[in-house]
């Protein structure tokens, strides 16, 4: 469980370290992609917790939600529309069930480690 | 060992969703220090007109330059005669001594004729009212006037004098014929304007009528003048 958050850490050390420079007017498109792939990866972290984890899923998803994300805020701009704040809205949402989901799992694995532990020593 | 083949991709996944947060942290962090996002298109508008602007006096410049390097070389004698003629000949056209042809208006004022009673003065023009069309052409960009014939230059004078009107000391009688070179519509709204100068002149039942004209002819400035020697600089300076 380590390994992934480490791997963020570095990778936010490696982004801000080589100062690289997102053109103005697609930042907001970027945006909407750390969403979506935020969103991936805690559908993902949920599906390993559950034994479920598929990775032609989880990478599928991390770059197609991406992709739809931005397309859609694309649309949206083209249209005068502010698209965006549907992917916000739903990826904001999924972000917050898979984390509560996360939460309940890793809650109840412990409840159940005392259950255990109390059941041996009795 | 199939649980850590998932947490590598996972892993993998996080450091890549990390750089792409960290660079756009970058991002924001450099166009918040930059300038207010919203007025960048304004601001680019602004940049490319003054860009515009500089090349245009660039331009200027170094045309001055040349003409100032002629000069000074003074090895090409025609070049430098003619831009001297050309000199001349503008200088010629600022203080009016030249005839000035073009399209401009044609303003003729004259006394009422209908006596609605009261002071008879109040129905004549005045040397006042001459004087106020003068400027509010002056305003609206007039090339060259002239008044009856009278051309009106950085000297002139428009004053009263008993029942006429002396223009550049000449005397001069209604009615005025006000022929001005420029640009026919602004000078005509200058003029015509609510509460302007014919609105002012209306209720004396003063007669004024504005035409526009294709080709109107300005007269040069015919007096005689006994210009005084110019001061130069080292002169005011010392």
């Amino acid at each position: 469980m380590i390994a992934p958050i480490f791997g963020l850490l570095c990778g936010v050390f490696i982004g801000v370290a080589s100062g690289a420079v997102i053109p103005y007017g697609y930042s907001g498109y970027v945006a909407m992609a750390i969403l979506a792939c935020l969103d991936s990866v805690l559908g993902g972290i949920y599906a390993i917790l559950q034994k479920q984890f598929d990775l032609k899923v989880f990478a599928s998803g991390f770059f197609c939600n991406g992709i739809l994300a931005v397309g859609l805020v694309w649309l949206g701009n083209q249209l005068n529309m502010n698209l965006s704040i549907a992917a916000v809205v739903v990826f904001g949402s999924r972000i917050f069930n898979n984390f509560s989901q996360i939460r309940r799992f890793l809650l109840n694995k412990t409840e159940k480690k005392i259950i255990v532990f109390t059941e041996k020593e009795e | 060992m199939r649980k850590n083949y998932h947490f590598m991709a996972l892993t993998l996944i996080c450091v890549f969703l990390g750089v792409i947060i960290g660079v756009q942290y970058n991002t924001v962090k450099k166009q918040n220090s930059l300038t207010e996002n919203q007025r960048l298109t304004e601001l680019t508008a602004t940049l490319k007109k003054v860009q515009e602007e500089n090349k245009a006096l660039q331009a200027h410049l170094e045309e001055k330059e040349k003409i100032i390097k002629d000069y000074e070389s003074g090895l090409n004698y025609g070049a430098t005669i003619g831009n001297l003629q050309n000199e001349v000949q503008q200088l010629r056209l600022f203080s009016g001594l030249t005839e000035v042809e073009g399209a401009g208006i044609v303003v003729t004022m004259n006394d009422s004729s209908t006596k609605k009673g009261g002071d008879s003065n109040a129905y004549l023009v005045h040397a006042e009212d001459i004087l106020s069309v003068l400027n509010e052409l002056n305003v609206a960009g007039a090339e060259a006037v002239s008044i009856n014939g009278q051309r009106i230059v950085g000297i002139s004078s428009v004053s009263c004098a008993g029942s006429i009107v002396m223009v550049n000391g000449e005397r001069v009688a209604a009615p005025f014929e006000i022929l001005a070179v420029g640009d026919g519509d602004i000078m005509q709204s200058a003029l015509r304007f609510p509460g302007g100068v014919v609105d002012n002149l209306a209720p004396w039942g003063i007669e004024i009528t504005i035409r526009k004209e294709a080709r109107v002819v300005v007269p040069p400035y015919t007096q005689s003048v006994l210009w005084k020697a110019p001061v130069s600089d080292q002169e005011v300076v010392g």
